[in-house]
């Protein structure tokens, strides 16, 4: 049986790098990430489960960090928006214009991730269900969209040379 | 947020006797997209928080040849793609898949939602339709409550404090027909504003609500008029009447209760006229 009280040492694995942290039971993994680490990626939006913007994945699975105590990530693989760098997601937000004043982005970017792993050949109406998990207060969505479109037709022409 | 202790046990029995010892000041946590919230707002403030997702044997849809078995660890989105419930309860399958949005579905489970007993618990209509049963872990071993008889109030259920439910299971019954409806403001990340599931089997039916009262409910008054009844338009007329005067809704924040009232009649008429 596991017994945390007070101050805790744990192990944290963001970003394919492990993380020794200090926490208390209560942290939530999104506030250790943030304050404790230095991935400030995942944002407090709402901190109330509904607006998507601190969403990372856990063993690959979009999940919202503010839901989440930093205890309850200990063996588990989190990826943040600071790891999707250079590929093709975030390539096609920039050159579309997926974001406007950029405080959904860092959700957006890893809901659109989660599912070109998932299934790069998603439909029009599985893209769509999948990006309804998140707001965006510009109502930027068009753009957002646009550039999941564009990540995907990148990721199929790889997956075609590749054959 | 107040501190509190976190323990995660590895067996039933080790749960059973943190609650022992703990008289009634234990939180089970389990997908926590519920409990976190209400322990950040203050409405909770447990001195003990209690992760049973270590519990082996909890995290199984178990699918016997007359029952299936939903473990008290399985997630909402891996309930709502299972095979066997997506082919023969697709309305199960919705309603699971209808809850918070994907990220929230990924953490969150069935038995959590059930066991928060708010009124408008979405899988809670298919549930009550099912007639499914709560299984529940005591002192005295496992013991089985009817889910109609384990609501008790809003957020009030019969589990005591010693006690930890493992698990829901229903008879098996691929042959009725179920629809279930979830009217909200925006389609993903909502609440219900009012939800339902309306089962045929034979010539039988079973009407159930979300939202319409303290608890979800089954609407057995309804049901009974329409037993044995060849559906036609009056007798599905008839039975919106007496389905909208057997809820007791209130108004709130998401609407009023006499919108919800009629959204009952709406419900009710809508998946009627699919057999007529």
């Amino acid at each position: 049986m596991i017994h945390y009280s007070g101050n805790v040492s744990i192990q944290l694995n963001v970003n394919r790098e492990i993380h020794e942290v200090v926490v208390m039971p209560q942290d939530t993994l999104l506030r250790v990430m943030r304050e404790k680490i230095g991935y400030t990626g995942p944002k407090a939006g709402c901190e109330n489960g509904d607006c998507g913007a601190c969403t990372v994945l856990m063993d690959g699975k979009p999940v919202k960090a503010c839901l989440m105590l930093a205890v309850e990530a200990v063996g588990k693989e989190v990826l943040t928006v600071e790891g999707l760098e250079d590929t093709e997601i975030q390539k096609a937000f920039i050159s579309e214009g997926g974001f406007q004043c950029g405080f959904c982005t860092a959700g957006f970017l890893m809901n659109a991730f989660a599912l070109l792993e998932t299934n790069p050949d998603a439909d029009e109406a599985e893209k769509k269900d999948w990006l309804s998990a998140n707001l965006c207060r510009c109502t930027g969505y068009e753009g957002i969209e646009k550039a999941l479109t564009l990540a995907q037709k990148r990721i199929q022409e790889k997956n075609n040379n590749k054959r | 947020m107040k501190t509190f202790e976190y323990l995660r046990p590895t067996s039933l029995k080790e749960a059973l006797d943190i609650l022992k010892n703990h008289d009634g000041n234990v939180s089970i946590l389990n997908g926590g997209t519920d409990l976190i919230v209400r322990m950040r707002e203050g409405h909770s403030s447990p001195e003990v928080v209690m992760d049973i997702k270590k519990i082996p044997g909890l995290d199984q849809i178990q699918v016997d040849e007359d029952r299936i078995t939903i473990g008290a660890t399985v997630l909402l989105n891996d309930l709502g793609l299972n095979e066997v419930i997506k082919t023969r309860y697709p309305y199960l399958a919705q309603a699971a898949l209808s809850v918070g949005s994907k990220q929230v579905r990924n953490r969150a489970t069935c038995i959590g939602n059930i066991c928060n007993a708010s009124p408008l618990a979405d899988t809670a209509t298919p549930l009550l339709a099912l007639n499914a049963d709560v299984h529940i872990y005591g002192e005295e071993g496992i013991k089985t409550v009817p889910l109609k008889d384990f609501f008790v109030f809003v957020r009030k259920t019969v589990l005591k404090p010693n006690e930890i439910v493992t698990g829901i299971s229903f008879k098996q019954d691929p042959e009725a027909l179920g629809i279930f409806t979830k009217m909200s403001r925006r389609k993903e990340v909502d609440l219900s504003t009012v939800c339902s599931t309306v089962m045929r089997t034979g010539t039988e039916y079973r009407i159930s609500c979300g939202a319409v009262a303290p608890t979800p409910v089954r609407l057995f008054k309804t049901e009974a008029f329409l037993s044995g009844k060849t559906l036609t338009g009056e007798v599905i007329e008839e039975a919106c009447k007496l389905a909208e005067g057997e809820v007791v809704p209130i108004s709130d924040i998401r609407a009023s209760e006499a919108y919800r009232r009629e959204m009952v009649g709406v419900m009710l008429r809508r998946a009627l006229s699919e057999w007529l």
